[in-house]
């Protein structure tokens, strides 16, 4: 059975393409046959930050309008061997995409023997987002630990609940996973952001994971290379244990906490 | 084949109770009662969601000259309330009403048809005057996942217990009172159809916005110490009512 898995985040620049591209890559380096599709339309990064923006042929509008079949426009990735992408459209609009059509592609994915498709939505809480959510069995919610991205979470946690199919439905409710992206212990520690357990609590959802604010974020992506790939780096390790907690294992939360340097680190220098 | 089985006929007359909202109407001018809508909705043109409504004149406070049918309809419609007939209305506004398409529902026994006496207000005395609206038994309604920002719940004609709490951007109304077991952020309206004597009772004190029957306060300067993320209960004592909202501790064990 497919199971699909939306990241979603309600506020902008969270994190979200960053995050579907290395946990998509994460489950497909797991051995599943994995999907990674930009909702999008009109702005792809997806196809960016997986690197493979010169091998676009096809893209999402395509196949929702019969242009082009789904295997015609699904692009396999360079790293993963379980790995494709359906990258968005960047010339059309949002408008050019239909719930049937969606349904389509997803029900065609799980005929192609897809173990996980992974969404990765638009920003904001208007069509593109909903068409991102609407057929997700599991939502990964990116969240900055700060106030505006906390309460946008909030509200598309509510539009998950509403809008959904399964929500529709009445069939069991979307499984809801927490993940708090462009964390900093340091600045937590000091009280200028938010800390992972306050946002735990605001929020009410379980915790996935919490990835750290890092620069390797950018490294990779102007590498065309998800995040996860970069091995040693603390953003890839944060994604290889995000990774197997959605696969059920269990993992200590690293990353979060805050080693105050001793007198000596902060007289001679060192972070 | 033939039908005598009666559930193959075009149409069908039963006879239902329904409880249905009752706008006791104290004045009978469209643009006064708009303030007053405005106000005691907090500015909200959506509060009601388009119930069923009867008008009942048995509080007017003077006897009007005639009744503007067309701007009372088109004002309650405005507010999302969908009147379908009306109480205790004078006998010289029966004829109006009827072109106006409304019904007269004489259930409480009130003037009908026959000749009207010339003191209303006097008439209105007898008749039990009802002010909570004619509800079936109340049900108490749950809620067990937290509402979420931008969602609006509305508990009609009962309690509303909240399982998980709410969060800030969110909207809960209940026509009895409000129970939270979490953290009570968001507006929280309690005695939605009037009734004061209803309480906002909370594990985890921090709204935006509480109100009961129409009184509502916010908390601009902050939440007091006392009940600022603690146990807290909201009440409209007599000293308060219709004036101001009493917000004490509540003691858990």
């Amino acid at each position: 059975m497919t199971r699909v898995v939306v990241v979603t985040s309600g506020k902008g620049g969270v994190g979200k393409t960053t995050t579907s591209a290395a946990f998509a890559s994460g489950l497909a380096l797991r051995g599943f046959k994995t999907a990674v599709i930009d909702f999008d339309v009109g702005l792809r990064n997806l196809d960016l930050v997986m690197g493979c923006e010169r091998r676009v042929v096809y893209d999402l509008v395509n196949v929702v309008s019969g242009d082009a079949k789904l295997n015609q426009a699904l692009i396999k990735d360079r790293q993963c061997e379980n790995l494709f992408i359906l990258p968005a459209s960047q010339t059309r609009d949002k408008d050019a995409l239909t719930e049937e059509g969606i349904e389509q592609i997803i029900k065609d994915l799980g005929e192609m023997g897809f173990d996980y498709v992974v969404c990765d939505s638009p920003a904001g809480i208007e069509r593109g987002a909903v068409l991102a959510l609407i057929f997700a069995d599991e939502a990964i919610i990116t969240t900055n630990p700060e106030v505006s991205s906390v309460r946008d979470s909030d509200r598309i946690l509510g539009i998950l609940q509403s809008k959904s199919r399964r929500a529709a439905e009445s069939k069991e409710p979307i499984k809801e996973h927490l993940l708090i992206t462009r964390y900093s212990p340091k600045r937590a520690e000091e009280g200028e952001m938010l800390s992972y357990t306050d946002v735990q609590e605001l929020l009410r959802v379980p915790l996935l994971g919490v990835i750290p604010e890092s620069e390797s974020v950018l490294h990779a992506s102007n590498q065309g290379t998800p995040a996860i790939h970069l091995k040693g780096t603390d953003v890839g390790e944060a994604y290889l244990d995000v990774v197997a907690r959605f696969l059920g294992e269990e993992r200590p939360m690293r990353f979060v906490n805050y080693d105050k340097p001793g007198l000596m680190k902060r007289l001679f220098g060192g972070k | 084949m033939t039908s005598t089985s009666p559930t193959r006929r075009p149409i069908e007359f039963r006879n239902i109770s329904i409880g249905t909202t009752v706008a006791m109407l104290g004045e009978t001018r469209p643009d006064l009662l708009a303030d007053a809508l405005h106000k005691m909705l907090g500015g909200r043109p959506d509060f009601f969601a388009g119930e069923a409504t009867i008008l009942d004149f048995s509080n007017l406070t003077a006897r009007p000259e005639r009744v503007d049918w067309a701007g009372l309809l088109s004002l309650f419609r405005r507010f999302q309330l969908q009147p379908i007939g009306a109480r205790a209305l004078p006998a010289e506004f029966i004829e109006t009403a009827r072109r106006a398409g409304i019904a007269l529902l004489d259930d409480v026994g009130e003037i009908g048809r026959e000749a009207p006496p010339p003191e209303r207000p006097v008439r209105a005395a007898p008749p039990p005057p009802p002010p909570q609206p004619a509800t079936p038994a109340a049900t108490t309604m749950f809620i067990e996942r937290p509402v979420r920002s931008g969602q609006q719940i509305y508990a009609q004609g009962g309690d509303l217990v909240l399982l998980a709490g709410m969060s800030s951007g969110s909207e809960v109304i209940a026509d009895g009172s409000i129970h939270c077991y979490g953290p009570l952020r968001g507006r929280a309206l309690a005695g939605a159809q009037g009734n004061e004597r209803v309480r906002i009772l909370a594990t985890n004190f921090g709204p935006e916005i509480v109100a009961i029957a129409g009184t509502y306060r916010t908390f601009e300067n902050g939440i007091p110490q006392v009940i600022a993320g603690k146990a807290a209960c909201v009440l409209m004592t007599e000293a308060d009512r219709g004036n101001s909202l009493t917000i004490e501790p509540l003691q858990l064990d």
